[in-house]
């Protein structure tokens, strides 16, 4: 085009570039409009029975429509590999979702950072619905100063579980206390069982999760009333005498300590292990013919009459970069009244945290299910105990290094109770600022 | 022409030296205009992410907060943790293990496979395999073998008499596992390194010792030996770096454990940060290793120089 047709035709080069920029902008504009706006993103970790849990989970989103002006809402499965990166490069560059789920303490760091928003309509909205059936203590283990960090969907609650056919080989009862379940260790290490099995390699927290939940077991804890760090105290010191003394005995496989958790999976399923600490979707692992012959026994008491576990509330939590916080909740509670198939379709391994779902007609015929839920269930408490309440930097404290190492030293056998928890201590005022 | 005259035959060349240099200038320019991408890609892929490093060195934030300045307190932490100084031990001795284990069982293999037989090609493929398998397949591989009284290894012991063997529940033999897990993995390295090597000695130098009475011990001492010393050095240069920096081999078969017997310091590093959330120091840690790793190249290298040999 010449100048003289460009001015015929009204377009000079001026003309062409402001139309060509405002093209940019409108396609931008409508492009945010078309991909930006219309969704709002919802992360969800590989949970449960992993790719058969995803299926469905991923299927459940799909499914929601959003009421008048809310969002439809996208699924996106994350691995675990990695995730507290995953969480924090997000939250840095504010790429994060609109709600997600994640690890049991991620939320509490959150929302100290300014990162999610908290969950108290959420919470209002089922209060004012009548619908509030969530278990006790459940939502009261989400509140912080700045409010619920996040709703809590479903609980890894770690309960005491025996093979049946072992027990009967050995000539014995399911332990009730400490002393009976040194007893019974015994009785199993006869027949060459093992009589608490754990794993305990570098890279695996389940070894830690016991421990916990025999500590919480004996009314102890990593944590004084106030929230400061207290390892060292004389019911954790009993804790780790009565580790010490199945260990002595050989109740302790000295194995465990490089053990992962696929190393103790095995071992619980070719019978080489007899009772130990698990989720409540342990028999799961087994095969159909097999599950029968797992059982979950009462919560035994300790020395000073206690009773007690380690649970992780999985939670839902709501991040700021939402395009609309409205469709946030909204999805977040629509998706808390219909995540009932998880269990309905049996993907879903942790304990239900609303009774309508605990209720469902083939959790109530799951015996195991329902004594972790009566029993159990309300004797737990987090890792965070005796504080009054989580917080963020509970995250390095499960699953720190110092938490593997202090495990490793009460297996090797060598060292006085005193003397691991001292260490203990140390490392873990490092993390816990 | 002279090679100096007076200020003013000085002076009237100029405009013509100066016409003469202009066409160098403008290829000097093009040049580093052409190699200005490359420049600051490098600039922004290399420099920042180390500056970055740098900064959080000094300071005690977290994954997603810089935190508040500390100076040089996670190097001062570092340096006076024990388990750093027991990493950095570990280190040491993992590395050793790496470097000249990998070198003998290499060189050794590089040796055997001098001379020419039937399938010597396929038993080359055959023992590089160990460097070929991805270190995922072969951690899991050797955790099967090793990890409960009932793998293969445990078993072994038993059965030989040697009693019930931990291979990695036993603070010292998973150090030792670890040790002989990275010269299975390394060896096929040293052993390609001193095969090139052994290649480049003129097949007549052997002969003339042979001539003269030199059996094989003294052709390996005076021959072999000084003719691939330069190939060795280079060989143990880069396998000491490979050994330090080597995160998968430790962490995929212990993690570092038990009781922190096989944490070497880019294990502790990545525990500092990904684990215990403490960017600061595990960079700090990173920092120093680096320092350690340069002090030691600097060192090799010099004794190339030294060794003054083709």
């Amino acid at each position: 085009m010449n100048e003289s047709n460009a001015r015929r035709s009204g377009m000079n080069r001026r003309a062409f570039l402001a139309s060509t920029a405002a093209a940019a902008t409108a396609m931008t504009v409508g492009q945010k409009a078309a991909f930006g706006a219309e969704e709002i993103k919802f992360w969800d970790m590989v949970w449960g029975t992993g790719a058969t849990y995803t299926a469905a989970a991923k299927e459940l989103v799909g499914s929601y429509q959003p009421s008048g002006d809310n969002l439809g809402v996208r699924y996106q499965s994350i691995p675990w590999a990695n995730w507290y990166q995953t969480f924090t490069s997000a939250a840095a560059s504010r790429t994060t979702p609109a709600v997600s789920s994640g690890a049991a303490f991620l939320p509490f760091y959150f929302i100290e950072q300014g990162v999610i928003a908290p969950a108290d309509d959420v919470v209002a909205g089922f209060d004012k619905s009548g619908t509030n059936d969530f278990l006790p203590g459940v939502l009261d283990a989400m509140k912080t100063d700045k409010g619920y960090a996040a709703m809590p969907w479903s609980m890894d609650l770690r309960v005491i579980w025996v093979r049946k056919s072992l027990l009967e080989k050995a000539g014995v009862e399911a332990p009730t206390d400490w002393q009976s379940f040194i007893k019974v260790g015994e009785a199993l290490k006869k027949i060459d069982v093992v009589g608490l099995g754990l794993a305990d390699g570098s890279t695996t927290t389940d070894g830690q999760h016991s421990v916990s939940a025999l500590m919480i077991n004996n009314g102890g804890g990593l944590f004084a009333t106030d929230g400061t760090l207290d390892c060292v105290t004389d019911r954790n010191i009993e804790t780790l005498d009565f580790l010490n003394e199945l260990v002595r005995k050989g109740i302790i496989d000295p194995y465990a300590a490089s053990y992962t958790s696929d190393n103790v999976t095995r071992d619980w399923l070719s019978g080489r292990v007899g009772m130990g600490f698990g989720q409540t979707g342990l028999d799961k692992n087994f095969p159909a013919d097999q599950r029968s012959d797992l059982t979950v026994i009462s919560p035994i008491k300790s020395t000073r009459g206690d009773k007690g576990t380690v649970y992780y509330i999985n939670p839902l939590m709501m991040f700021k970069t939402t395009a609309s916080q409205p469709s946030s909740e909204a999805f977040l509670t629509w998706y808390l009244d219909n995540m009932k198939v998880f269990w309905e379709k049996g993907v879903a391994i942790d304990v239900p945290v609303r009774k309508s779902i605990a209720e469902l007609p083939n959790l109530k015929q799951n015996a195991n299910l329902q004594k972790s839920i009566a029993e159990w269930q309300p004797v737990g408490k987090t890792i965070g105990a005796q504080a009054p309440r989580p917080f963020g930097a509970l995250n390095a404290v499960d699953g720190g290094g110092a938490g593997a190492a202090f495990i490793q030293q009460i297996i090797e056998g060598k060292t006085a109770s005193k003397q691991i928890l001292e260490t203990l201590q140390t490392a873990l005022e490092k993390v816990v600022k | 022409m002279q090679a100096t005259g007076t200020l003013a035959d000085r002076q009237s060349r100029r405009p013509a030296e100066a016409r003469r240099r202009r066409p160098d200038l403008g290829r000097a320019m093009t040049l580093a205009g052409l190699a200005m991408p490359a420049i600051v890609l490098m600039t922004v892929v290399n420099a920042y992410p180390v500056v970055y490093a740098g900064i959080q060195a000094l300071h005690d934030g977290d994954l997603l907060n810089l935190g508040s300045f500390v100076g040089l307190a996670n190097f001062r932490d570092a340096l006076t943790d024990p388990l750093f100084w027991w990493s950095a031990r570990f280190t040491v001795i993992f590395s050793l293990c790496g470097v000249f284990g990998s070198w003998l069982v290499g060189f050794a293999l590089a040796l055997l496979l001098k001379p020419e037989f039937p399938g010597k090609s396929s038993f080359k493929i055959l023992l590089l395999l160990p460097w070929i398998v991805p270190i995922v397949v072969s951690s899991m591989s050797w955790n099967w073998l090793t990890a409960t009284p009932t793998s293969l290894l445990p078993v072994l012991a038993q059965d030989l008499g040697f009693g019930r063997v931990m291979f990695l529940a036993d603070p010292t033999m998973a150090m030792i596992t670890v040790c002989l897990f990275k010269i299975r993995i390394s060896y096929p390295f040293m052993m390609m390194m001193m095969s090139a090597a052994l290649e480049g000695i003129e097949p007549n130098l052997y002969e003339a010792a042979r001539v003269d009475g030199a059996n094989s011990r003294q052709q390996l001492r005076y021959i072999v030996l000084p003719m691939t010393a330069r190939s060795t050095y280079i060989a143990w240069i880069l396998m000491a770096m490979f050994s330090v920096n080597d995160f998968a081999t430790i962490y995929l078969l212990t993690g570092g454990g038990p009781v922190d017997s096989t944490t070497s310091l880019i294990v502790l590093a990545y525990r500092s940060v990904f684990q215990d959330f403490r960017p600061g120091y595990g960079v700090a840690i990173s920092f120093l290793m680096t320092g350690a790793l340069v002090t030691l190249s600097i060192i090799l290298f010099r004794q190339i120089r030294r060794a003054n040999i083709a």
